[in-house]
């Protein structure tokens, strides 16, 4: 991960549900009351970013329980048990880009922050589960007058590719994306090459 | 600026390569010993067989001089023997590539290629295999299958013991079948610790269309997995620390 990957610093940007621990003066308006200071308990969505380092660094203060960080994070909406039962029952039928356009990126992030053993077995198994589809999506794709008699799908032709492929690669997110650019432009480049075979 | 150019060889670079492939010619002209960077072509005589780099052999097809006698594994029956293989047999792996030859023919035409362990095997790699001349062993692709077999048809289609375009549809399904499997082969990285994805049998031009993919998803399995992975790390090196202390805590009491 560069510093100027685009795509990280959009991870950053994500927000993750935090409660304060202890209260803060002066920063109400965070939560919609300037007047007042930010109490103890106060539930607010802030980026990663901010939160990673809120919940690292600790106050420092009060010997006797070695103090305490500012924040306690929960796991985004994005990786909430809805949508991580649903990726177990099935990978290829959940959008991941509904629930963030940076889901594995936000994912990895949180694993590094705290222990989701579990979390992590269920991503690595999507991930896997929906790389093969996605490879089978570019290969169609790049068909064009396309020889398609061994495709496992027995579509015959760029159709396949129709109503349920189109919903299923608009649900991909950035990593997956990328995979797919990669895919695709690998056949493409080899049905290029196929082709000018005859002229060399 | 990145390089605009994906890591590892594109399809053109590896059809480049290919071409050092040997192939069996039938001449049908004489012809002198050429004297090549690789070494000297063997002189031809017309009725005679005689082994040419790939390219030098499309050359001199184009110009009539001579006619490319097709390997063995490119024949109808061997492909479909593969395609046997590789549908019913053993659906989840690649067909294995040619074994290596024990006894190795003294290649005059390049002399010096030829590499051999102790236990007398051969241990030359692709383009010095002879893996597509008319003494490969049918039923088995070599590394630059799809290279050498797309060259032949183009250009030397008339010279293939069978209709040129039984051949290349047989071609197009094993290539299909391949590709299939090249794509489910991923689902192989699913189990942790146990993840790994062989590409025995896999041709070059086959790694030339998927690396991008592959490697994308074996990377994107390492960064799912880095957390886990650095946790069991610090785990086993909290577990190492404690060990070294508790022995030299006992040293001190042996000192003491």
């Amino acid at each position: 991960m560069s510093y100027y990957d685009i795509d990280a610093i959009l991870t950053d940007a994500e927000k993750i549900p935090c409660t304060f621990q202890l209260d803060v003066p002066d920063l109400g308006y965070l939560d919609n009351n300037p007047t007042h200071a930010l109490k103890t308990g106060t539930k607010i969505a802030l980026p990663l970013w901010l939160a990673e380092m809120l919940a690292i660094a600790n106050t420092g203060g009060g010997d006797e329980d070695g103090g305490k960080s500012f924040i306690n994070f929960d796991l985004p909406a994005a990786l909430s048990n809805d949508v991580v039962q649903a990726l177990k029952a099935d990978p290829r039928a959940v959008p991941l880009r509904d629930q963030s356009a940076h889901f594995y990126g936000l994912a990895t992030r949180m694993m590094d922050l705290s222990d989701e053993r579990e979390l992590g077995d269920v991503l690595r198994k999507s991930f896997v589960t929906r790389a093969s589809e996605i490879a089978l999506h570019a290969r169609k794709g790049a068909g064009g007058s396309g020889h398609h008699k061994g495709d496992d799908k027995g579509a015959g032709s760029n159709l396949g590719v129709g109503a349920s492929g189109e919903e299923f690669l608009r649900g991909l997110d950035e990593w997956e994306r990328r995979l797919f650019r990669k895919a695709h432009d690998g056949t493409k480049a080899g049905k290029e090459w196929m082709e000018g075979v005859k002229r060399h | 600026m990145a390089l605009p150019l994906p890591p590892g060889l594109t399809h053109s670079e590896v059809a480049f390569l290919a071409e050092m492939e040997m192939v069996t010619v039938v001449p049908r002209q004489r012809l002198d010993s050429i004297e090549l960077l690789s070494g000297k072509t063997p002189p031809l005589r017309p009725p005679r067989r005689e082994q040419l780099p790939l390219w030098l052999a499309l050359l001199l097809k184009k110009q009539r001089r001579a006619n490319i006698v097709p390997p063995p594994w490119l024949h109808p029956t061997s492909l479909q023997d593969i395609i046997h293989k590789e549908t019913k047999e053993d659906p989840a792996a690649f067909s294995p590539p040619p074994p290596p030859a024990s006894s190795y023919r003294a290649d005059v035409g390049r002399p010096g290629m030829v590499r051999r362990n102790d236990n007398g095997l051969d241990m030359a790699s692709p383009p010095f295999r002879n893996s597509c001349t008319a003494d490969a062993l049918p039923g088995y692709l070599p590394y630059h299958w799809l290279e050498v077999a797309e060259a032949l048809l183009a250009h030397a289609g008339d010279d293939m013991g069978a209709p040129a375009g039984e051949v290349r549809s047989l071609l197009r399904d094993l290539v299909e079948v391949r590709a299939a499997k090249m794509r489910s082969s991923t689902s192989a990285l699913e189990g942790f610790g146990g993840g790994l994805m062989s590409l025995r049998g896999v041709g070059a031009m086959e790694l030339a269309e998927t690396r991008g993919f592959v490697l994308g998803v074996v990377d994107g399995v390492r960064r799912i997995g880095a957390a886990a992975e650095a946790n069991r790390r610090e785990e086993e090196e909290e577990g190492g620390f404690r060990n070294d202390r508790e022995e030299e805590e006992s040293d001190d009491d042996m000192g003491i």
